[in-house]
């Protein structure tokens, strides 16, 4: 039984290192450019159909493919915020709600012309391989994920404090006006900011396909995870993103183990409604942005 | 009798002390002035009055009443009414519809509430613009709703804070007689002013504020002679009309 | 409402009054009725814009709704009349339970906090066997008749979802006008300055928030005896039920009271259009399309149709300085 306990508990700590990543992106763009995105599940979602087509048409395993699925979702990220996002910047929030919206409707949809319906994974030869550390399974995959997933946190963590460009980034979080006055080009850095948080959350999506299902609907499930972890954490807040993620990733695999594999969904939204009306700030109190959004 | 009696009014925004130890009284009927360099804590002052902010310590007694913990809207229907530094108007309402809301919280009936707004738009002039929007009207004219939406809640009480400022100088002396006829309807008035010479000329009197501290209070001939109340000001460049 | 508004809007309804005996196909009157159920529910959801709230959430009243009268009927016999009283009770209770929320939240995370609420339910409609019978559904049975609401054709349903829509409109009509509605209205635009006006601001927006969701509740439950099977994926569809009409509202003007209708009796039809030529097509693109659509029309005309007709007037009788309701922001 102590076994089955430890086992939850990596499991979780696993698959949470893998959403800490896919929130740190939410984050991110939200504490940059102001923006809560509601497509921001379809992001991770296309990063996993291009991780499948370079799996299936080419054969690159999905590690490897990263060195291609980063770049394009950094460029998505650009071409987005140009697109959609910029010109709405000034609109009143509900506006900004509804236009991404229509964008997870747009993005959503074209998965579903190009790919289909069809629930679509890749077998890669050491997908069902596993470590045994004592009583102990790990699975592969998910290890590697994890890995990838700390390793490109820390690296972002380091990019935003010893980078020239990462400062500006963090100055423009802290405070839009003083920076602009500071002669920071905040557009290009809005780029920038979505370009990042694109790129991360496509790879926590190529990170997670070795051992899961991508469908086309499959990113509103995670745009609702990714939101209950920047919520619990604290809007903006990229440490609290990463403990969130932690955290839900154990939720997940304890009342998935415990009670029932149904109610895993129903738990974490039955949490976001529990931490939006107890308590706004999170559990790791706001980060910068968090009164526009409303959480006082 | 104090219409308004404040005590040892004190607000924290985490280390800092914005306001602390505020005692005063304001006498039905009269005009207090409120004055201070910048940074003060006289719009804190306010939104500890209206019930915009919460008090850390101390108590607002309104007609007798301690309201100190009662919810905005409640102190707004007791008689307290308060116009903002950077006016507020409805968006997507015009100016008539801007002054039916206060007044549809007491008189449900639209028509009925519809009459009364114009009598308030007649009163401070601005009757002839009842169907513009708000936004396509000069800053004084939009001070005007500020106060007419004010008015409409029939207050015992009205705060004004800075409904002078921005307002070019033919501007303030048109404003001057409108404040003076408020008084007169019976309606008390506490106001913020930097403008000097205006404030010194409605008020009875007034209480100065420097760092969140009350420093000085009296008749405005004994507070522009007080030298504590010229220290504060040292390096502040007041301005006169 | 103005006199010549009055006599547009009773002439407007006489008009649809008499559409049945020209219109006889069951397809177009099939259509019709679609409008019409999506008139309604587009007025419905957009009585909580009044406030500057936007629900996506909107689902789960609906599926409330249709759930208790369903479950009544099929369970002890209660004729669907009585159903939608429980219905709409249903929905009201359920609506309660989202007001911290609606007062404590702005924007954005009001509207996630909303997603979550309907997908919560449509969770628990399939885990609760025993009340639901889960994914499979529900079946109602067909019982001619105005006691059990239902009818063979489609002219009775057609009459009795004119009726609905109708109703839908004044009542927003109505509030909109109201002192309540001034009070959304403010309280939209600055909720501070309302509130120093003397304006209960929270208890404006419950109002609107019962009001929403009793009609949508109320919705779920003529739906249900329209299509006879309900099962949680269809009636807790956040597609379906929630963003549908918030396209609708947004594309016809959001926080008047036409805006809805304009944007229903648009979008229901080509809507329709979109799935039965392009889904054939390619499936994906009708809705591809509506996000498209629904990312321009933000773009370019935040305000609607209603807006946009304003500007047309406004350019035609020359610049006056009267402004048209514009929608809470």
């Amino acid at each position: 039984m102590n076994d089955l306990f430890i086992q939850v508990v990596v499991s979780g700590l696993l698959i949470g290192g893998v959403y800490a990543l896919l929130s740190i992106g939410l984050t991110m763009i939200f504490g940059v450019v102001r923006i809560i995105n509601f497509a921001h599940g379809e992001i991770m979602m296309l990063a996993m159909y291009l991780t499948y087509w370079l799996h299936a048409a080419y054969g690159v395993d999905p590690y490897l493919s990263l060195f291609a699925v980063a770049p394009v979702l950094f460029l998505l990220g650009i071409v987005i915020q140009r697109l959609v996002i910029q010109p709405i910047l000034d609109a009143p929030a509900l506006m900004k709600v509804f236009a991404t919206v229509g964008l997870y409707i747009a993005l959503q949809n074209l998965a579903l012309m190009l790919f289909k319906a069809d629930f679509r994974t890749i077998q890669t030869p050491y997908a069902s391989a596993s470590l045994m550390f004592g009583g102990i399974s790990v699975s592969l995959p998910r290890l590697y994920a994890f890995l990838f997933a700390i390793a490109l946190i820390v690296g972002l963590w380091a990019f935003l404090k010893f980078t020239l460009v990462g400062t500006a980034l963090r100055a423009l979080a802290e405070n839009r006006t003083v920076a602009q006055l500071m002669g920071i080009r905040v557009a290009r850095l809005y780029r920038i900011a979505f370009g990042v948080g694109a790129a991360i959350t496509g790879i926590a999506g190529t990170l997670l396909l070795p051992f899961s299902y991508v469908f086309p609907t499959i990113g509103s499930i995670y745009t609702l995870v990714a939101f209950v972890i920047v919520v619990l954490g604290g809007m903006g807040n990229m440490l609290g993103a990463f403990f969130g993620g932690l955290f839900i990733g154990l939720v997940e695999s304890f009342s998935g183990t415990y009670v029932s594999p149904a109610i895993k969904e129903a738990t974490y939204f039955a949490i976001f409604i529990l931490v939006l009306v107890v308590r706004p700030q999170g559990l790791f109190g706001m980060g910068k942005g968090s009164e526009e959004v409303g959480l006082k | 009798m104090s219409l308004l009696r404040v005590g040892d009014l004190g607000k924290d925004f985490g280390g800092l002390a914005a306001v602390s130890g505020v005692s005063f009284e304001i006498g039905q009927g009269e005009i207090l002035g409120l004055i201070g360099p910048n940074g003060a804590g006289k719009t804190t002052v306010f939104n500890l009055i209206s019930g915009l902010l919460p008090p850390t310590r101390g108590s607002v007694i309104f007609g007798g009443a301690d309201i100190t913990r009662l919810p905005t809207f409640r102190r707004s229907r007791l008689g307290i009414g308060r116009t903002f530094q950077i006016v507020r108007p409805f968006e997507g309402m015009t100016v008539l519809e801007n002054v039916m809301a206060p007044i549809l919280a007491r008189e449900r009936h639209p028509g009925l509430a519809r009459t009364e707004a114009l009598r308030v738009l007649e009163r401070v002039g601005l009757a002839d613009e009842a169907d513009a929007d708000p936004q396509s009207m000069t800053l004084a004219r939009r001070k005007r709703l500020e106060v007419a939406r004010a008015l409409a809640t029939r207050p015992r009480l009205l705060l004004l804070d800075e409904v002078l400022a921005g307002l070019n100088p033919v501007e303030v002396q048109d404003a001057l007689p409108l404040i003076r006829s408020i008084r007169e309807g019976g309606v008390t008035i506490f106001i913020i002013e930097h403008i000097m010479a205006a404030l010194m000329s409605l008020s009875d009197r007034v209480l100065v504020m420097d760092q969140g501290v009350l420093i000085a209070t009296g008749t405005p001939a004994e507070v522009t002679a007080n030298p504590r109340v010229l220290e504060a000001y040292l390096g502040e460049e007041a301005t006169g009309a | 409402m103005t006199g010549k508004q009055m006599v547009l809007s009773a002439a407007l309804l006489a008009g649809l009054m008499a559409v049945p005996l020209v219109i006889t196909q069951a397809y177009l009157l099939h259509l019709l009725i679609l409008i019409l159920f999506y008139t309604a529910l587009t007025a419905a959801w957009n009585i909580l814009t009044f406030g500057g709230k936007v629900s996506f959430g909107h689902a789960a009243f609906f599926g409330l709704g249709a759930y208790t009268s369903t479950i009544l009927l099929l369970k002890a016999d209660v004729n669907p009349w009585i159903g939608l009283i429980a219905a709409i009770g249903v929905a009201l209770v359920g609506a309660a339970t989202m007001t911290l929320p609606l007062l404590r939240l702005r924007g954005p995370m009001f509207t996630m906090a909303t997603i979550a609420y309907a997908e919560v339910l449509r969770r628990v409609a399939i885990l609760w066997r025993e009340l639901t019978a889960g994914s499979e559904g529900l079946t109602i049975p067909f019982r001619p008749g105005l006691l059990y609401l239902s009818f063979t054709g489609k002219v009775a349903y057609y009459y009795i979802f004119l009726a609905i829509a109708a109703t839908a409109v004044c009542l927003s009509s109505w509030l909109f006008h109201s002192a309540t509605g001034f009070h959304l209205r403010a309280a939209a635009s600055d909720e501070e300055a309302a509130q120093a006006l003397g304006i209960d601001t929270n208890r404006v927006q419950v109002v609107a928030l019962m009001w929403s969701a009793g009609i949508t509740g109320a919705l779920g439950v003529f739906y249900t005896q329209y299509v006879y099977m309900i099962d949680p994926d269809l009636v807790f569809s956040v597609t379906l039920f929630a963003i549908q009409p918030a396209l609708n509202g947004i594309i016809g003007g959001l926080g008047t009271v036409w805006g809805p209708v304009l944007g229903a009796v648009v979008m229901t039809p080509l809507g329709e259009f979109l799935r039965s030529y392009l889904g054939g097509v390619r499936q994906g693109l009708n809705f591809f399309i509506y996000g498209v659509t629904l990312i321009v029309v933000v773009i370019v005309l935040p305000g609607g149709i209603i807006s946009a007709l304003h500007a047309i007037r406004r350019r035609v009788r020359g610049a006056t300085a009267s402004v048209p309701a514009k929608e809470g922001a």
